[in-house]
């Protein structure tokens, strides 16, 4: 039996040339999705289930952790707000991705759920303030 | 598409070839070092991979496309099915057409290929959710692409070389 087509078996630079562009394509992804965390507005918890918004949490006003917990498509999430961070601290879906993210603090990011369909996304910068480290003179 | 008894036997064990290598790569679960959802070596490529070049695209996509169906069936999720179609058509069109590219080595149509899988995953996971929250992760994916297509290619080479030496693909 013969091969429809005989491959290059070496890399070169063509082949260097290939991983330039996904790797530029990389970056201005990078570019594009993460400087989106520049929204005005305290940080802002947005949960959704299947698309729909069914819960907002603003972290900037959290004094302390807050549990709250959202069950959609078989599975149960149970997420810890503290003030300027949320986290999924436990879920019964099969691929436990959600959990392994860990604690999410800015604008921008998110944790997905995918056998669940929920999506916890942070919204809106750090406080106003922050924008200013020091004041001189 | 009519096939011999001999393509289509050679389909089926490239299939469950694919089928294992997909439940091969639970044991190494990448999202614990990089917690992003359905984040994978993807050794399955290698399958797609050795069948486009020694079968063609017809034959290849034929493999891919019970791989996704059976590989869903099995795993008990259709869900899923959504997520495994657009990766790998999305893989398999770019490397079809990288394929033809004179220059390119396997490592390059692997990494490209690599790269495309984990495009129409995030795409998949944004018609899912109806959330654009998935295009987050794509920089990070894009970048492991890089080194997951880079060793799918490394082993699809190695095999190419192995096969050469046999009387079933040697010249």
């Amino acid at each position: 039996m013969r091969m429809k087509s005989s491959p290059k078996l070496r890399p070169n630079g063509w082949d260097g040339l290939a991983a330039a562009v996904v790797l530029v394509l990389a970056v201005a992804c990078a570019a594009l999705v993460w400087t989106g965390g520049g929204q005005s507005g305290p940080l802002t918890a947005v949960v959704s289930a299947d698309g729909e918004t069914v819960d907002q949490v603003v972290l900037a006003d959290l004094t302390e952790p807050e549990e709250r917990t959202y069950t959609a498509n078989g599975c149960t999430l149970r997420v810890t707000f503290g003030p300027g961070s949320a986290q999924v601290t436990a879920s019964d879906c099969p691929t436990q991705d959600c959990v392994h993210t860990g604690k999410i603090t800015r604008g921008g990011q998110s944790i997905v759920c995918l056998p669940a369909r929920i999506v916890i996304q942070l919204e809106g910068g750090p406080a106003a303030d922050s924008g200013v480290d020091l004041v001189i003179g | 598409m009519k096939l011999t008894t001999r393509q289509l036997t050679l389909c089926a064990v490239l299939t469950a070839m694919a089928l294992a290598l997909s439940y091969l790569e639970n044991f190494f679960p990448l999202s614990l070092a990089i917690p992003i959802p359905g984040i994978k070596l993807g050794l399955a490529n290698i399958v797609t991979l050795f069948a486009l070049y020694a079968l063609g695209p017809g034959q290849a996509l034929l493999i891919l496309m019970a791989r996704c169906l059976l590989g869903a069936v099995f795993a008990g999720n259709m869900n899923a099915l959504i997520f495994s179609v657009l990766g790998g058509v999305t893989a398999m069109a770019v490397m079809i057409g990288l394929s033809r590219l004179k220059g390119l080595s396997v490592y390059g149509v692997s990494v490209g290929g690599a790269a495309a899988h984990n495009c129409g995953q995030v795409a998949a996971a944004v018609l899912t959710l109806g959330s654009t929250a998935p295009l987050y992760y794509l920089p990070v994916l894009l970048g492991v692409s890089l080194f997951t297509g880079a060793l799918t290619g490394l082993i699809a080479a190695c095999l190419f070389r192995a096969l050469a030496h046999t009387k079933l693909w040697g010249a």
